[in-house]
């Protein structure tokens, strides 16, 4: 009986339903929950978007800069040394904006006796004065037009020079003996010792003195290329040559002066 | 080739900030380089025969054609060819029209031309630079000859001339068209020493020894031949007196063992010669009398063929073969700093450059059984070690030498069993043939 008893508590025990509700509002709280915080992240993370690429300290990564302006790659485009034909745009301010004219007023009845002429005089007394400064600023300060036409000024004052018959026309009267410059320099050159990243075109211009034996002398840079082994070999080319040759016999002075440039 | 550089303005500067009082008695000239300068158009124009003497044609004809050789061999020239010149023979410079010859078809730049004469058995000869494309003052160069009338002075005159227009246009270098080179002619049976003219022309035997000689070597001054002379006590280096016609002393070379190869510095006091007087060849230096004898190298292995270095007198080039197959080396003086050059292959006979720049020598990058190389003639540039060759499949070539005017090079070619000599720019192209009869071997250019 007792058994039986026993075995009757059992079973209302079981059969006793246990409490769910509880614990599954609980669970479904807690999913609840965790589904909107993944939303809310969601939603958040895409109005607070950042890429963490290349930020310093972010992940370990490294940061890199450009540096285009620092590579030392060849240039496509020839160096241009001509003042005139920069890829530089011109510094030159801007042309004035036309100052908006002073309403006149139509509709006003003009007052006899008042004139507003001395005014404009004035306007147009100040203009002159201030638009020749920035041409002066962005004329050529040298150029080849400008050396060709010095010789000629300087055969007319050096008439009166100790050596007046001969200076300036070196060129014109033994063009042989330049060309022949021209021929040595160009077997003395190594182009083979420029840097080839020197970009094309770059100049060096070299003075050096021809003795009467035609021993070259003081050889030195008057204006460099950018590139040192570019200089570099332009004085090698020079120093290597042994002779350009007796200066011609009716040509009086003891040396000739050369500016040489050596374009690669 | 760009005419950028012939175009360029020749703008003569003077700095205007001096006063008139301070100028300085020398010119400004303005010139530069980029893609290297081209050759010069130069005219030959046929001189014009003065007088009737029966002797005078066959002379101008020799003149002619020995001065359009000469300036064509310079290799600084682009020579206007006969068909395209003017017809014209100018005699002198009233005569002549230059605007006929800087005009098409003959586009010179530079115009030589003259008059020549015989008469009671003197040749007279007037010659004339012109600059074609200077109208005010065109003439570089005027030059008169007055010699004894022959076909070999005829010849000897144009030579004279080319090689004044060639010192003149090229750069203070003077020409090689007075220049002689001796080399090794079997062609009477023994081997001898022979000479000729830069141009193959005027060969002749200048010993007489009925025994074996080989590698002459001129002296700077044109006065002695040394070389290589096998006798009774083996090879021995000897020593050829041109002034007096015979053989004069050189004790030196003539110890036991084999002597070869000897070689002068460019001062004339030196000869540098291979001996193996103690069992290993090895290079000795001594005076050019036979005294103050020096033994330079001291390896294992031949060490023969030694050249100066002309420019400095302080370097030598030799052949060694203390790695196996001979290479070329270089060292100071003194025997230290020794490099090598070669990589490689067999290379042999290396001449060195006047301006000491460069090294010519022969080798055959490929050498061994089943191996497809060729001896050529190798130019090699000695500070950078970058070599170009001269030469391409045609025969086995050898014995490069420079001419003083570091624009040639002659050398031996052997194809179908015969040895020739032929000549060459520096560069490998206008190769000529200069020896055609028997066998002719080591060429040696002379310094002037």
């Amino acid at each position: 009986m007792s058994n039986l008893l026993e075995g009757g508590k059992q079973l209302e025990q079981e059969l006793t339903p246990e409490p769910i509700i509880a614990p599954a509002a609980g669970s479904l709280a807690i999913h609840g929950l965790l589904a909107g915080s993944l939303v809310l992240y969601g939603i958040l993370g895409g109005y607070f978007h950042r890429n963490l690429w290349g930020n310093p300290g972010a992940g370990g990564a490294m940061q890199v800069n450009l540096v285009s302006s620092a590579l030392p790659l060849p240039a496509d485009q020839p160096v241009n040394n001509n003042v005139l034909a920069t890829e530089s745009p011109s510094q030159a301010p801007a042309e004035p904006t036309p100052k908006a004219k002073q309403a006149v007023d139509e509709t006003a009845i003009p007052i006899s006796g008042k004139q507003a002429k001395p005014k404009q005089q004035q306007m147009a007394a100040k203009t002159p004065q201030h638009q020749p400064m920035p041409m002066q600023q962005n004329r050529a300060q040298y150029g080849e037009q400008a050396g060709s036409s010095m010789p000629r000024a300087m055969q007319q004052n050096g008439s009166s020079g100790p050596a007046s018959i001969n200076v300036g026309d070196f060129g014109s009267r033994f063009g042989w003996y330049v060309d022949g410059i021209n021929h040595k320099m160009s077997q003395s050159w190594v182009k083979g010792e420029v840097d080839p990243r020197t970009p094309r075109g770059a100049r060096v211009y070299l003075n050096f003195t021809i003795r009467r034996d035609g021993t070259p002398a003081d050889v030195q840079i008057d204006r460099s290329s950018g590139s040192t082994t570019l200089d570099r070999s332009c004085q090698r080319g020079v120093q290597r040559v042994d002779t350009f040759g007796q200066l011609p016999s009716a040509y009086n002075s003891s040396t000739l002066k050369v500016s040489y440039y050596c374009e690669y | 080739m760009k005419a950028f550089s012939r175009l360029l303005p020749l703008f003569v500067l003077v700095p205007l900030c001096y006063s008139a009082a301070q100028l300085p008695a020398q010119d400004w000239v303005q010139a530069g380089t980029n893609n290297g300068a081209a050759r010069i158009r130069l005219a030959a124009a046929n001189f014009k025969p003065v007088g009737g003497d029966p002797q005078t044609p066959a002379l101008k004809a020799t003149f002619d054609a020995t001065l359009y050789s000469d300036l064509a061999n310079a290799g600084i020239f682009d020579l206007v060819s006969k068909s395209l010149a003017p017809q014209s023979t100018p005699g002198s410079p009233q005569e002549i029209s230059l605007p006929e010859w800087s005009a098409a078809p003959a586009n010179a730049v530079m115009v030589t031309f003259g008059a020549l004469s015989a008469s009671n058995g003197r040749l007279v000869v007037y010659g004339w630079l012109f600059d074609a494309r200077n109208t005010v003052s065109p003439q570089v160069l005027g030059k008169q000859y007055n010699e004894a009338a022959s076909q070999d002075m005829a010849r000897t005159v144009a030579h004279r001339f080319a090689d004044e227009i060639i010192s003149r246009l090229g750069g203070g270098v003077n020409g090689i068209a007075e220049t002689k080179i001796y080399f090794v002619s079997s062609r009477t049976g023994s081997k001898e020493i022979w000479v000729m003219d830069y141009d193959g022309q005027n060969q002749h035997a200048v010993t007489h020894l009925g025994s074996i000689s080989l590698s002459p070597r001129i002296s700077p001054d044109n006065t002695r031949i040394a070389f290589a002379s096998l006798g009774s006590g083996g090879w021995a280096v000897r020593m050829f007196s041109l002034e007096l016609g015979r053989p004069v002393n050189f004790p030196a070379g003539t110890a036991g063992g084999s002597n070869q190869s000897p070689a002068w510095s460019a001062d004339g006091s030196k000869i540098a010669f291979s001996s193996s007087r103690t069992g290993d060849a090895e290079i000795y230096v001594a005076d050019a009398s036979g005294g103050n004898l020096r033994k330079l190298t001291s390896f294992r292995g031949p060490d023969v063929a030694p050249t100066w270095n002309p420019r400095t007198n302080a370097q030598l080039a030799w052949v060694s073969g203390r790695t196996g197959l001979p290479q070329i080396y270089t060292m100071d003086m003194d025997g230290a700093n020794i490099q090598r050059m070669t990589d490689g292959g067999y290379a042999v006979s290396p001449s060195w450059s006047p301006n000491g720049q460069f090294l010519t020598f022969s080798w055959n990058r490929k050498y061994g059984p089943g191996a497809p190389g060729g001896q050529d003639i190798y130019v090699m540039d000695i500070a950078s070690k970058r070599w170009l060759q001269l030469t391409h499949e045609a025969g086995s070539n050898d014995y490069p030498s420079w001419a003083p005017d570091g624009r040639h090079i002659v050398f031996e070619r052997s194809s179908g069993g015969h040895a020739q000599i032929w000549s060459m720019l520096a560069d490998g192209t206008e190769q000529h043939q200069l020896t055609h009869t028997g066998s002719n071997f080591m060429p040696n250019w002379s310094w002037k």
